[in-house]
C-alpha cells in the first residue's frame, strides 16, 4: 500500500508568538480529527511536522494519522527564520523517508510538503540554493502559506506556485487553512473532473492565493 | 440560530433550508431543511445550459420513469434520487431526501469511537478496506458476510435500473454508495451526475480504483477526438465489478505487486489503464500481491492465496472471470448488473452459516467438497449437511438441471424464488411471493422440510404427499416435487457428511 507523506514546515519564531502559534496548533489538531474521519486517508495518509527559527527540530517523525499525537509546540524567545536550513531538513528527510519505487516495488505517493512561514529567509544565500534541491525530488505539491500582514509573498514564489497569504492570524483563519489542507490531502481519492486535472481543492475565500 | 430561507423550485413547490451549511463535497455546499426531511445542495460554480437540462431531466422524465411506474416505491430506498430544481441568489441546487438514518454510524470506530465518526456517512470505503475493517470500526458497525452479499445484491439491483433506463451512473464507487453493513441496505447517492449516453458528456472520469482501463488509457485525448472514451453503461459495469470484489474480498483486484512505471504518478495511470492485469490472473502471474509488501494491517484479507476470489463460489467465479480477465479490456465482454444481480442471488443459496461463533465473516460459500470447511477461520463443518440440487421440467415428465443448488442450515426457510423456475427473487415479487413456504429444521437429529404453504409437495420417493404442517426427511438421493405447476421444481437431496 502506497504511502502518502505529508510534511509541515512551521516557523516558531519572530511573528509566531502569541496568538498566531495557538492558533496553528488549534489548526493542527482540527485537521488531524477531521483527516482521522476520512477513510481514504486513514489508509495511506503520513505526517511528519518539523519546526524552524534558527534551528530545524522535527517534533513529529513520519507517523501514520492513527497513531499521530501531536506533541507540543516550544518558541524560543528570539530566533531567525532560517528556512534554507530547514528545507535543507527537508531534502535529508525526503531522501531517508520516501520509499522509492523500483522494479520490484512499488514506492510511496510523492510527498505534499506545507511550509507556513513569514516569507522572509534570514539564511537567504542557503534558501536559494536550497530550491534546486528541492525541486530535485519529487514533490507531489508544495504549498507555501506566508502568515501574517507582514509576510512576503515574493521569495516563496520562487519554490512553489502555490502560495497563499493569510492576511490574518487568527484562529478561523488558520482552522480555514487547514481545513484547506486537509481536503487537500483527501484529493487523491475524489472524483477526476474530466477536464484538466485538479490538483488541490479551491482554497476557502479567506485566503489569497497569489499567482 | 441561523435564518430560514423560504424559496420556491422550479417545479413552483415550496422550498425552505436553514441558511447555515452542514458540509461540502467536490461541487456543492449542502443546507438542511428545516424538518431535516430533505436537503438542499447548491453547486458553488455556474452551471451551463447542459447542466440544468440535465438536472430538469434527472428530476423530472428520468426520475418518473423510474419511480412512477407500478412497484416504483422500491427504489426509494435504493437510490437518493433529486426530486426538485431550485435557484436561489444566482445558484443552482438541488433538492435531495436526507440520508436513511441507518447509512449513519451509531457507534463507530473502537475504543469508545476514537477515530469521532460516530453520527457521520457510511461511506462504503469504511468497509472495503481491510485496514479500516481490522484496526478502526467498531464490531457493532462490520455486520457479517451474508450481509455484504445482501449489499451487493442492492447495488447491483440498483445499477441494472439505471441501465434499465438507458442512464449510467458514471462515477459509481464505494464514495456514491452508502452501505449498512448491520442491516444489509445501500444506496446510491449523487445521482446528479448521470449520464445519457449519446446526450450529456459526463463532467467526471469517476474516482479513483473505479474508473475503467479505457477512460484512464485515452483521458490524454481531446473530448472530442472519436478515440476518447467517457464513462458509460460499459464503465460502470467495471465499477459495479471492481464494488462487489472489494466488498467480498477486502482488497483491490488489479492493484498488485507489479510496478509498470518508476514515476508512481506514472504507474498509477498504466497499473490501472493500458497495463491493468487481474492479481489472481490464473496464468500471468506477474501482477500477483507481494504479501511481504502488504502493511501487517491488511492482512488476512490482502492475501489472495488465503482467501481466493474462489471462495466468492462458482457463480461469482464466472463473472469475476468475464470481468478482469475477459472484459478488462474489452467492454462489451462484461458482466451486466444483471447478470450479477442473479449470481449473487444464487450465491447466497450457496451459503452456511460458521459452525465457529468467534468468526468474523460468520458465513461462507459451499465449496462442493467432501470436508466442507470455512475458508476464513478455518473450521471444518461437522455434521450432515444437506445440499439440494435443484430440478425443473420444461417438458412434461423429465426435469433438467437448473444449475441452481440451496444448502441447507437449521431454521432456513423456502421461498417460491426456488420452488419455480419463473419467479425470481426480486424487486417485482407480490407481497404473497416474499412470504416463505417452508422452512428446514435439523431436529432429533434428523434433517426437515417442514411445509407451510405448499399445495402439490410431494416425496417422490416414497410417493407420499405432505400437507401443509407435515414435514418430510432429507435423506441421501431423496427426490421431493415441490410445485405442478408451470416451471415447478423437483429436489434431489445430496447429503455432505462433514
Amino acid at each position: 500500500m502506497r504511502r502518502l507523506p505529508v510534511y509541515i514546515l512551521i516557523q516558531t519564531s519572530g511573528a509566531m508568538h502569541g496568538e498566531p502559534i495557538e492558533s496553528i496548533k488549534v489548526g493542527l489538531e482540527s485537521m488531524v480529527a477531521s483527516l482521522r474521519q476520512d477513510p481514504f486517508a486513514l489508509e495511506s495518509v503520513h505526517i511528519s511536522l518539523i519546526t524552524f527559527n534558527r534551528v530545524t527540530e522535527q517534533i513529529l517523525p513520519l507517523t501514520e494519522l492513527e497513531s499521530m499525537q501531536l506533541p507540543e509546540i516550544t518558541l524560543p524567545e528570539s530566533g531567525g527564520t532560517h528556512l534554507g536550513e530547514a528545507l535543507k531538513f527537508i531534502c535529508q528527510r525526503y531522501d531517508l523517508d520516501i520509499q522509492q519505487t523500483t522494479t520490484e516495488r512499488k514506492g510511496d505517493w510523492m510527498p505534499l510538503l506545507f511550509i507556513m512561514t513569514n516569507g522572509k529567509p534570514s539564511d537567504n544565500q542557503l534558501y536559494m540554493q536550497m530550491i534546486p534541491e528541492i525541486k530535485k525530488r519529487h514533490f507531489g505539491s508544495i504549498i507555501a502559506c506566508a502568515a501574517g500582514a507582514k509576510a512576503d509573498t515574493a521569495k516563496l514564489k520562487e519554490l512553489t506556485n502555490n502560495v497563499v497569504s493569510l492576511d490574518t492570524t487568527d484562529s478561523a483563519t488558520f482552522r480555514q487553512f487547514f481545513k484547506w489542507v486537509s481536503a487537500s490531502v483527501s484529493m487523491g481519492n475524489r472524483s477526476i473532473g474530466s477536464a484538466a486535472e485538479m490538483q488541490l481543492p479551491p482554497p476557502p475565500p479567506e485566503i489569497h492565493t497569489v499567482i | 440560530m441561523a435564518k430560514t430561507v423560504k424559496t420556491t423550485a422550479t417545479d413552483g413547490t415550496p422550498v425552505e433550508f436553514i441558511d447555515e451549511m452542514i458540509g461540502s463535497g467536490g461541487m456543492k455546499d449542502v443546507y438542511f431543511s428545516p424538518d431535516k426531511s430533505y436537503v438542499v445542495a447548491f453547486f458553488r460554480d455556474k452551471q451551463d445550459f447542459n447542466a440544468k437540462d440535465r438536472l430538469q431531466n434527472i428530476t423530472g422524465v428520468y426520475r418518473d420513469r423510474i419511480f412512477n411506474q407500478q412497484g416504483g416505491d422500491y427504489w426509494q430506498d435504493l437510490y437518493c434520487w433529486p426530486t426538485k430544481i431550485v435557484e436561489y441568489n444566482g445558484k443552482l441546487g438541488i433538492v435531495c431526501p436526507t440520508y436513511q438514518k441507518h447509512f449513519f454510524f451509531s457507534k463507530g470506530s473502537i475504543n469508545n469511537d476514537f477515530l469521532g465518526i460516530k453520527g457521520k456517512e457510511k461511506e462504503g470505503k469504511w468497509f472495503a478496506s481491510a485496514k479500516n475493517q481490522n484496526k478502526f470500526l467498531a464490531p457493532e458497525e462490520k455486520g457479517d458476510w451474508f450481509k455484504y452479499f445482501q449489499i451487493c445484491i442492492r447495488i447491483s439491483r440498483a445499477v441494472k435500473r439505471l441501465h434499465a433506463a438507458g442512464l449510467a451512473h458514471s462515477d459509481l464507487s464505494y464514495k456514491n454508495v452508502l452501505i449498512d453493513p448491520v442491516s444489509g441496505r445501500a444506496a446510491i447517492i449523487d445521482i446528479d451526475g448521470l449520464v445519457v449516453p449519446g446526450k450529456y458528456p459526463p463532467d467526471v472520469l469517476g474516482t479513483p480504483d473505479f474508473i475503467a482501463p479505457e477512460v484512464i488509457e485515452t483521458k490524454h485525448l481531446k473530448i472530442t477526438d472519436p478515440g476518447r472514451k467517457v464513462p458509460s453503461i460499459a464503465t460502470d459495469r467495471h465499477a459495479l465489478a471492481v464494488m462487489i470484489y472489494m466488498y467480498l474480498l477486502y482488497r483491490h483486484p488489479l492493484r498488485g505487486g507489479k510496478v509498470n512505471d518508476l514515476d508512481c504518478t506514472r504507474d498509477e495511470e498504466l497499473s490501472m489503464g493500458s497495463k491493468s492485469l487481474y492479481i489472481e490472473h490464473p496464468s500471468d502471474i506477474t501482477n500477483r500481491v507481494k504479501i511481504n509488501q502488504l502493511n501487517p494491517s491488511q492482512l488476512p484479507q490482502g492475501d489472495p492465496t488465503k482467501t481466493p476470489y474462489t471462495v466468492c463460489g462458482p457463480y461469482l467465479k464466472t463473472l469475476f472471470d468475464k470481468a478482469f480477465i475477459d472484459g478488462l479490456h474489452n467492454p462489451s465482454l462484461r458482466p451486466t448488473a444483471n447478470e450479477w444481480e442473479d449470481a449473487l442471488l444464487k450465491t447466497v443459496d450457496l451459503m452456511q452459516p460458521c459452525q465457529n461463533q468467534a468468526c468474523w465473516h460468520k458465513w461462507f460459500i459451499f465449496d462442493n467438497t467432501k470436508q466442507p470447511k470455512c475458508p476464513f477461520c478455518g473450521t471444518a463443518y461437522t455434521g450432515q449437511l444437506p445440499v439440494l440440487n435443484l430440478y425443473s421440467s420444461r417438458k412434461a415428465g423429465t426435469f433438467t438441471p437448473d444449475n441452481y443448488r440451496l444448502m441447507v442450515y437449521n431454521n432456513q426457510y423456502l421461498y417460491q424464488w426456488h420452488v419455480n423456475r419463473n419467479i425470481s427473487p426480486n424487486e417485482r415479487l407480490t407481497e404473497e411471493q416474499k412470504k416463505p413456504v417452508g422452512y428446514f429444521a435439523f431436529h432429533n437429529n434428523k434433517w426437515l422440510l417442514i411445509n407451510q404453504r405448499l399445495n402439490d409437495l410431494e416425496d417422490k420417493s416414497e410417493g407420499v404427499k405432505i400437507p401443509v404442517n407435515k414435514a418430510v426427511e432429507l435423506t441421501e438421493g431423496k427426490q421431493i416435487l415441490l410445485s405442478k405447476e408451470e416451471g415447478g421444481r423437483l429436489i434431489i437431496v445430496q447429503l455432505v457428511q462433514g
